[in-house]
């Protein structure tokens, strides 16, 4: 038996080095082959594959290739593969005792009948992935991806805590990049386009639309680079250098070209629009008050951002009509994602009540706004489904020069707290110390993924992640000693009503219970993030498959308990767990009630949280719903809000109608879609997988709570 | 009443030196690194943004908060001669170190 050296004998940077040194042009090209006899055959081939990926000795490599060519002869086999071969040594391996070696000798591919089902079948994890062949080129590299990363990246005991459903490791099909990005349009307004491998590089733009042009490709280099959101900080005030010459009118066109420029994006990665949020501030924080303003040109206009009040707040005010219009069709527009600051200064802002009502009708009319809150000195930028990175006092320092203001997530990692409920059978004790060993783990996750992501960096320039290397200010864009490790919870909902027989809405003793399970969340990623200097911080998990995902699992390994608890229609297979802290989506609950409570659990979530109302077929009044933000601003915890209302889009006469109809009320036609927000993003129903669509059934519908 | 608290707060420390808060039948919560408990307790209360900017916090039997330190000395005064404990001296008379005084 041959002998075989530990993985972690070759040290991580010698196999990036080598793996480099071997050009991958060739592999591609001309590894497989195909034959209809034996001609060719090289049993050489085998030992050199055993010798160059595994620690297999050559003796053992030598008696292996033998042992393969006569299996070959013997069984008459009329095509030869490299697949079939490699499977074969494989099998081999494993005979041998050398599961090691099998590990590393892995072959990473999809079997024929799943690669038939995925070209002709939608896949629903991510409703923002459309049905075709570049979607499906998406989901194959992913899936190879995902195999890579359970095997290579991680360790086998996190590997087998997300399959097993323990945790669910995000995004594993995009494990060579960060999670998201949040930035500031000041990089490319200063510097220009200038991209690593572009073909062609642009100076600073010097008109508004050219600004525009420079983003929208901006934001698609940099969604291929991260996994999740790409968010645009105070976009409307950085803007506003650009806005002086143009008349209210050419304010509104820039303004619906950015909207359709970003949701009609749909052409890049795997058919994807790209998830773009842009935060919009009525007054000017102020963090920006005294920053000398760069306009056309990448040059300082001699004014402070302090003086482009009136600019910034034209743009904001006009971006809105465009998303009060909706799309050609009357649809609400899915991306960007409009997040509105609310905070101290807003309410000390000529005009602000006039802004409010503005927003507020959109909220009403198609749902578009989120009404983030920033209270006291708090400061943030917001993205993706809810996240935020609250700005300390080295972000505020980079505001002084805002193209350095970049933060990213490298990983989102999502426990599933119901099943630590079943395994605890009632103990406290037990069940927190199950919780930290899955925090633990988690944060062991983060750590493996940010050495790969390391690796990938070292390489510079020339390596994969060469955007993310890109130094123009003088550091690399994506700075890594900076970045957040996310932690996220599901089903804290169901938790509660395994550990306590309650759910959240029912008690005052069961939302203490919760907020002492987040708490104790929190006060673990704090003592984490001392030891191991990573900055782990709780997020409610978006879980738009997540959830869905846990409680099919826990059907199949835990079922006699989780058929109480699962939310959904188990006959139907549309189950689901509570999103992260939310209360149960179907629990009867005054509007007000829902924000005040589900917000106690916000300031211990610091990555961001949000309480979803949804609005079904009515239509507030702009005023009722300007009143209902100011109390939630001044009297609740809450960290932002977002009123849902929703739709059905005719294919028939392309006529939008409210509510969801399973016939067009204008024509009647059958070919209808419906449109509403799936977690934290609006998107057809369609596109929605099993879980949501349990989850949209059940969903309480604040129909008559509002003032209409 | 409940008055939240951190070990490492000179603020604290004084009104701890200052009553016998559990004669006068005054919860204390320590927060900290250790204490789920006690920052869930806060969480409900709704007081964790205004803890992470200042402590102590007095939690009242009505459920409303102090957060200055003359206030929350008066209303101990008071509830101390209330409850007939006597009280060791009066005045803000420590000071905090840069951040100690809050929930970091």
């Amino acid at each position: 038996m041959g002998v075989v050296m530990p993985l972690n004998a070759e040290t991580a940077q010698a196999r990036t080095q080598r793996v480099i040194n071997e050009d991958s042009t060739d592999i591609a090209l001309f590894v497989r082959s195909s034959q209809d006899d034996m001609i060719g055959w090289n049993r050489q081939r085998i030992v050199e594959a055993l010798l160059r990926e595994t620690f297999v000795d050559r003796d053992t490599a030598e008696k292996i290739s033998r042992d393969i060519e006569m299996t070959i002869q013997a069984g008459r086999v009329k095509t030869i593969t490299g697949p079939l071969i490699r499977e074969m040594v494989n099998a081999k391996l494993l005979e041998m005792g050398l599961e090691e070696a099998r590990r590393m000798h892995t072959r990473l591919g999809v079997p024929l009948y799943d690669v038939d089902q995925l070209l002709v079948q939608h896949n629903k994890e991510n409703a923002n992935v459309p049905h075709g062949p570049e979607a499906t080129n998406l989901t194959l590299a992913e899936g190879i991806k995902k195999e890579y990363a359970l095997l290579q990246v991680f360790t086998p005991d996190v590997a087998d805590a997300h399959l097993s459903g323990d945790l669910h490791l995000h995004d594993l099909g995009f494990i060579d990049r960060p999670y998201c990005s949040g930035q500031s349009l000041e990089y490319i307004k200063k510097f220009g386009l200038n991209l690593p491998h572009a073909l062609s590089m642009a100076k600073p733009a010097k008109h508004a639309e050219v600004l525009l042009a420079h983003m929208v490709k901006f934001a698609a280099s940099l969604q291929s680079h991260f996994a999740g959101a790409i968010g645009w900080d105070a976009i409307n005030l950085f803007y506003a250098p650009y806005l002086e010459e143009l008349s209210d009118e050419g304010v509104r066109q820039l303004a619906q070209m950015m909207i359709y420029e970003f949701s009609q994006q749909a052409v890049a990665r795997g058919g994807q629009a790209i998830f773009s949020d842009v935060n919009i501030y009525w007054e000017v924080p102020k963090h920006f008050v005294d920053v000398p303003a760069i306009g056309p040109g990448g040059l300082y206009t001699g004014k402070t951002y302090g003086e482009y009040e009136k600019q910034a707040q034209r743009f904001a005010w006009a971006l809105f009509e465009v998303y009060k219009e909706g799309d050609a069709a009357g649809r609400p527009f899915f991306f960007p994602k409009p997040l509105v600051h609310i905070t101290e200064k807003f309410f000390k802002t000529d005009g602000h009540l006039d802004f409010l009502h503005h927003i507020c009708e959109v909220a009403s009319v198609k749902g578009n706004t989120y009404f983030v809150f920033d209270r006291g000195d708090t400061a943030k930028i917001s993205e993706c489904c809810r996240l935020s990175f609250k700005l300390e006092a080295s972000d505020l320092e980079d505001a002084k020069q805002p193209w350095k203001m970049r933060y990213s997530a490298l990983q989102n990692i999502t426990i599933n707290l119901p099943r630590l409920a079943f395994r605890a059978q009632g103990d406290d004790t037990r069940l927190f110390a199950l919780l930290t060993e899955k925090i633990q783990l988690a944060a062991k996750a983060h750590g493996q993924k940010k050495k790969f992501i390391e690796r990938l960096m070292s390489l510079g320039k020339g390596g994969p992640l060469s955007l993310l290397a890109m130094d123009l200010d003088g550091e690399p864009y994506l700075k890594l000693h900076r970045c957040s490790y996310l932690i996220g919870m599901v089903g804290l909902n169901e938790l509660i009503r395994v550990h306590l027989g309650q759910e959240l809405h029912d008690s005052d003793a069961s939302i203490k219970f919760g907020l002492k399970v987040i708490a104790h969340m929190n006060i673990v990623c704090n003592k984490l993030a001392e030891s191991l200097e990573m900055k782990f911080v709780l997020e409610q998990t978006p879980a738009e498959s997540t959830a869905f995902r846990f409680a099919k699992l826990d059907l199949a390994h835990f079922s006699k308990k989780a058929e109480k608890v699962v939310q959904g229609n188990r006959e139907k297979g549309e189950v689901y767990y509570s999103n992260s802290t939310l209360f149960n989506v179907g629990a009867t609950m005054s509007p007000i009630a829902r924000v005040e409570k589900e917000g106690l659990f916000h300031p211990l979530i610091e990555a961001g949280s949000i309480t979803h109302l949804w609005l079904g077929e009515a239509q507030p009044d702009k005023e009722a719903l300007a009143s209902f933000v100011i109390n939630v601003f001044k009297y609740t915890q809450n960290d932002q809000i977002a009123f849902s209302p929703e739709f059905t889009a005719c294919l028939a006469c392309g006529k939008t109608s409210r509510g969801l109809s399973e016939t067009c009320p204008y024509c009647q036609s059958k070919d209808v879609d419906g449109i509403t927000r799936i977690t934290g993003y609006f998107t057809k129903i369609s596109s929605w997988n099993k879980g949501k669509l349990g989850e949209l059934h059940d969903r309480y519908r604040n129909v008559k709570r509002f003032n209409n | 009443m409940t008055l939240f608290t951190k070990d490492d707060c000179a603020l604290c420390a004084q009104l701890k030196k200052q009553f016998d808060l559990s004669a006068m039948d005054v919860q204390v919560e320590v927060l900290g690194n250790n204490d789920a408990a006690a920052l869930a307790h806060l969480a409900w209360h709704g007081l964790v943004e205004k803890a992470r900017k200042s402590l102590p916090i007095l939690v009242l039997d009505d459920s409303s908060a102090l957060h200055e330190f003359d206030h929350i000395e008066s209303r101990l005064l008071d509830r101390a001669a209330h409850y007939g404990v006597a009280a060791k001296g009066h005045g803000k008379q420590a000071g905090c170190a840069s951040g100690s005084c809050a929930l970091q």
